[in-house]
């Protein structure tokens, strides 16, 4: 048997790959399980987008298209939908929340009174109680009309006060979520400091515990406060020293706080001037000696971190669903452009150039709210591992938004272009969503490092098997069957069969294929670069791209055979939906990883860095202009 | 195709000037020098004139030039030395090399003792200087009869034909594998001639010009063939060698000088150059200043042939209970994970137990060159370096410092200068504990 081993990996890269079933990992931290650790959990994944680093498919969360709502919930959305639709379109004025930079006050009143402000809060605290795809479609209305009052909404409840709903205690919660819920307290997520962006070592706001033990004193500042100057409730990171059970040593570190404007000492700046988002408020926020009572801590003392995490990965979902809303909107306003429009006495959407940005605008469209609904409902279902699709649907929205809003600008020419039209609003409204709560390079990085992670463990756990070969015999002999079918060029057994509806089967097909070379560069990469793949963030980005685009052919696979077998009226419409991308995105995954595995690749990056390097050094572009002068 | 003709060309001018050097030297000959250039009868009679004693003894060839030679010449390789120094007369140059092979050559058509005498050349290059000339080496080769040695037949083939000669040839471009230099068309050209395509200085020859392509420029930190001749110079350089780090800096501590004292003694100043790199400055503050640091030397560093010594302030590894771990945060970064969490193995039954380079050395924060390797020359750089390096202040600073390194110098040739060599009077292995004032004095 070894000697078969040893011909069979003649590579380290052919380090045999099993699938255990049970593999205990754990990863622990300082005696602290990190949050990040959350996915590297103690059992097979049922996660698609973990699996798919391994080269494997885990159909569990994305076959069938997940029906999160029963019947009563699916009542009581479709009683929502009408009024909030109808709110949005009668009462709020989006150009004029623009203008003014601040939402009507009336509307602010309308949005209260609908409840818009507590739609997850518990009923009996108060709120809608609505589950995540409730809030999805509702926030998707939102989306379509006003980003400005998404973003109000959003920074109160996706992020705002989501700290109180998902770790305060029973007290806190019945203190602050009834309030809040009404709207009658507005509330604030204090993160961002001038000199901390995602690195939490930087925070410099400070909170320390007084000598009796009853309250802390919280000094320092935060910048960019949505709803900095409306909140009256703020959820704060702030470092505290705090004691380490096992070394006795003090050390700093995060903890959340629930202030309250009332405990004094609280101010903000004056409103920011930006670029869109207008309509929502964004200022500084000031803590000048506030004396936070100890009660107000949010989770455990020292264990920020772990709650700021969890928000930030639990709100994600929300922001694919208010742009696909927003695509919805501009791609409608597009096609009735290019439907009624006549240039040399034909439609212009007869012709080919049109006719393509429309389809593409529908794909991409057809895609964010898959993955809104798809990531929403395991949310519902209570996967707890949906970190990772998370942060692909916020990046693939943001990006898929902003696409098919500059698509739709260009179908409608000039007109597009004015103010009159409220494209233009859209598109700026939509920049900043490539950049807040985790700008999409980071969570890029995210996405490929957790997948990295994961599939190191595999490979570890793997490696652990082969140290005794007669042992684990029988588990090798799958991946070694694996390994040689893969080495030969045959298809190693995935399949889709089952869960993807035949019609669908060539797309089907397609994807598991791009899986199986996804599996296979991954671990190419890993056995490479091991641990220091982490400093490859030119290799990162694109494993990253990949992986989103897998993601997307899943997702919309099964959203595209769900309305086959249920014989939905649309149901050939969305097939094509699907085909084509799956194509596409077949070909842009295979680009990438021939890429990657070609010494071209090694080039490029190393030309990159050094134009970089260049460009620093001399403050600019270095090329001298072509004139001379 | 393009060696074939260049290797034709080269043949033909060759033998013209074969020919006018046959022509020379046979100068009473009756087919004089227009017999010579009508060229396949001259060829005829210079490859003839080694197989056949009968030829040798040709009553044709003037019985004075031979025999004058016959008196002076012995097989021994004296002989030959004795040529190079007669011709040299204490000027050995190029030309005056390139002057005794002519005189060899032109003495005797029959290139007699050729082989001792390349011997000796061999041996006489690198006095001449010309030891790296790969022009001296082909007309070196010129020397060897052409054709003589070529295998005509299969038996010859078979056997090692000539194989004095041959290996006289393999000694040759030996030679010039020891000193790098690559061989060009013309070696190749001469070989062929002289010895054939499948001679045994003709493999040597084609490996040379397999492997030497390879190794050519395979050491990215080439030592220059000229090393500077200033002291401080050559410090320099050896120390941007040592020191890894792009950003280190070098100082100038002092130059060597010249000072005559009130009382009339004339004090020689050694020049003292220090190099000391951002990342070291940083350790070195970071250093506990209840800890001594050492100033250990001297160090041998060869450059080529040349050896130079170094002194570095190094401290002790610290304590295994002081050595606090930057341990890595997991909760630093909110977006993305910092750090992956696992090691794979190489390959799959590998064991990395030991790690060559994470060993315990401890850090150095200093290196430095002195004219010197006494105590008050090292104490003047460390009290130097405290300028940008405030923390040596508070520091105890020892002085273990080796007597010298003078029997490294007993090899060493011309190079040996003094600079090298170190005062026998520094502290023999004793380590002086030098405290504060102490160096505030040596400032002063």
């Amino acid at each position: 048997r070894t000697k078969l081993l040893t011909s069979t990996t003649r590579h380290r890269s052919t380090a045999v790959q099993l699938s255990i079933s049970v593999t205990h990992m754990f990863f622990f931290a300082g005696g602290h399980q990190t949050c990040f650790s959350l996915f590297f959990s103690s059992q097979e994944s049922k996660s698609f987008a973990v699996n798919m680093f391994k080269g494997q498919i885990a159909t569990s969360q994305v076959f069938p298209f997940p029906k999160a709502l029963n019947e009563e919930q699916e009542q009581f959305l479709r009683e929502l939908v009408g009024p909030v639709s109808k709110f949005f379109e009668e009462v709020n004025d989006p150009a004029k929340n623009d203008a003014l930079e601040k939402v009507e006050d009336h509307t602010m009143e309308g949005l209260k009174e609908m409840g818009a402000f507590g739609l997850q809060v518990p009923g009996d605290l108060g709120g809608l109680g609505l589950s995540n795809t409730q809030y999805a479609r509702l926030v998707e209305i939102v989306g379509s009309h006003d980003l400005g009052v998404g973003i109000t909404l959003g920074a109160h409840q996706s992020i705002g006060f989501k700290g109180i709903l998902l770790f305060g205690n029973k007290a806190q919660k019945e203190k602050y979520l009834p309030k809040l819920a009404t709207g009658e307290n507005i509330a604030a997520f204090c993160l961002t400091e001038p000199a901390s962006g995602s690195d939490a070592a930087s925070i410099k706001t400070t909170a320390v515990l007084s000598p009796c033990g009853q309250y802390y004193t919280m000094n320092g500042s935060k910048i960019w406060i949505s709803n900095g100057g409306l909140a009256e409730i703020f959820t704060v990171f702030a470092k505290t020293p705090v004691k380490d059970p096992n070394t006795g040593e003090v050390k700093d570190k995060i903890t959340a706080f629930i202030v309250e404007r009332s405990f004094g000492g609280v101010s903000h700046g004056p409103p920011e001037k930006k670029m869109g988002i207008k309509a929502s408020n964004t200022a500084e926020v000031y803590f000048d000696n506030v004396r936070v009572p100890a009660d107000c801590v949010l989770g455990e003392v020292g264990g920020g971190f772990k709650v700021a995490m969890n928000i930030l990965n639990n709100g994600r979902f929300g922001m694919a669903a208010a742009l696909s809303g927003t695509m919805k909107g501009v791609i409608s306003k597009a096609v009735d452009h290019a439907a009624n429009r006549t240039q040399f006495g034909n439609k212009i959407h007869t012709y080919g150039a049109i006719q393509e940005k429309v389809a593409r605008m529908a794909m991409l469209h057809y895609v964010t709210e898959s993955m809104a609904y798809m990531i929403s409902g395991n949310m519902d279902s209570g996967a707890a591992e949906f970190q990772i699709e998370a942060a692909i649907s916020k990046i693939f929205a943001s990006e898929a938004a902003w696409t098919v809003t500059d698509e739709s600008i260009q179908v409608m020419g000039g007109m597009g272009f004015m103010k009159d039209c409220g494209v233009e609003r859209v598109m700026r409204d939509l920049r900043i969503f490539r950049i807040f709560e985790g700008t999409n390079d980071i969570l890029r990085l995210f996405v490929a490092l957790n997948g990295f992670q994961n599939a190191g463990n595999h490979l570890k756990s793997l490696q652990k098997a082969l140290k005794n070969p007669i042992g684990n015999a029988g588990l090798l002999a799958g991946e070694i069957t694996k390994r040689a079918k893969r080495f030969a060029g045959f298809s190693s057994g995935l399949t889709l069969q089952g869960s993807v509806h035949p019609e669908l089967a060539q797309s089907g097909d397609l994807t598991v294929k791009a899986i199986e070379e996804f599996g296979a560069v991954i671990e190419e990469l890993l056995v490479k670069h091991g641990k220091k793949i982490i400093d490859e963030q030119f290799v990162l980005k694109r494993v990253a791209d990949c992986a989103i685009d897998l993601y997307a052919m899943v997702v919309v696979l099964s959203r595209a055979s769900r309305s086959l077998s249920q014989g939905a009226a649309s149901a050939q419409h969305e097939k094509m939906l699907c085909e084509t991308w799956c194509l596409e995105a077949y070909d842009r995954i295979l680009h990438d990883i021939k890429f990657l595995r070609s010494g071209q690749s090694k080039q490029t990056f190393k030309n990159m860095r050094a134009i970089s390097a260049a460009m620093v050094e001399n403050g600019g572009v270095v090329s001298p202009h072509p004139l001379g002068f | 195709m393009r060696v074939s003709r260049c290797l034709q060309r080269l043949q033909d001018l060759r033998l013209l000037r074969c020919s006018w050097q046959t022509a020379r030297v046979l100068q009473p000959e009756p087919h004089g020098p227009r017999a010579a250039r009508s060229n396949p009868q001259q060829h005829r009679v210079v490859r003839g004139f080694h197989c056949s004693p009968v030829f040798a003894k040709d009553p044709r060839l003037p019985g004075r030039l031979v025999g004058e030679d016959d008196k002076k010449r012995q097989t021994s390789l004296v002989a030959h030395d004795d040529l190079f120094e007669q011709i040299a007369m204490g000027a050995k140059s190029k030309a005056t090399f390139a002057k005794v092979i002519d005189v060899f050559n032109k003495r005797d058509i029959r290139r007699r003792g050729h082989v001792e005498f390349i011997y000796a050349a061999l041996r006489k290059m690198p006095e001449f200087g010309v030891e790296r000339d790969l022009g001296v080496y082909n007309r070196l080769l010129d020397v060897f009869p052409k054709e003589v040695f070529v295998p005509t037949n299969f038996i010859q083939r078979m056997f090692n034909h000539y194989p004095r000669q041959q290996e006289c040839g393999v000694q040759l471009l030996e030679q010039m594998e020891n000193y790098g230099i690559t061989p060009n068309v013309e070696t190749k050209v001469l070989l062929v001639q002289i010895f054939g395509e499948k001679s045994h200085p003709m493999r040597k020859y084609q490996r040379l010009m397999y492997w030497f392509p390879k190794f050519k420029h395979l050491n990215p930190f080439p030592v220059p063939q000229q090393l500077p001749e200033d002291p401080v110079d050559l410090a320099r350089f050896s120390l941007t060698r040592i020191a890894n780090d792009l950003d280190a800096k070098v100082t100038v501590h002092q130059l060597p000088c010249s000072d005559v004292t009130e009382s009339g003694e004339e004090i020689h100043r050694p020049y003292i150059l220090g190099i000391q790199s951002p990342g070291q400055r940083e350790l070195l503050a970071k250093h506990d200043p209840s800890r001594p640091v050492f100033v250990e030397g001297p160090f041998p560093l060869w450059l080529r042939s040349t050896c130079v010594h170094y002194y570095v302030l190094r401290a002790d590894p610290p304590l295994p209970q002081d050595q606090v771990e930057e341990a890595y945060d997991p909760e630093r970064s909110f977006y993305f994970p910092l750090q992956l969490d696992f090691s794979l193995d190489r390959d799959v039954w590998d064991e990395e137990g030991f790690d060559v380079e994470d060993l315990d050395e401890g850090p150095v924060y200093a290196m430095c060159m002195a004219g010197r390797g006494d105590q008050a020359t090292l104490g003047q750089w460390i009290s130097d370096l405290q300028r940008d390096n405030p923390v040596l202040g508070r520091v105890p600073t020892l002085f273990r410092l080796d007597p010298g390194p003078q029997h490294l110098q007993g090899g060493g040739d011309e190079e040996s200068e003094p600079r090298h060599r170190l005062h026998v009077e520094t502290e023999e292995d004793q380590a002086v504990l030098d405290e504060e004032p102490r160096r505030g004095r040596g400032k002063l």
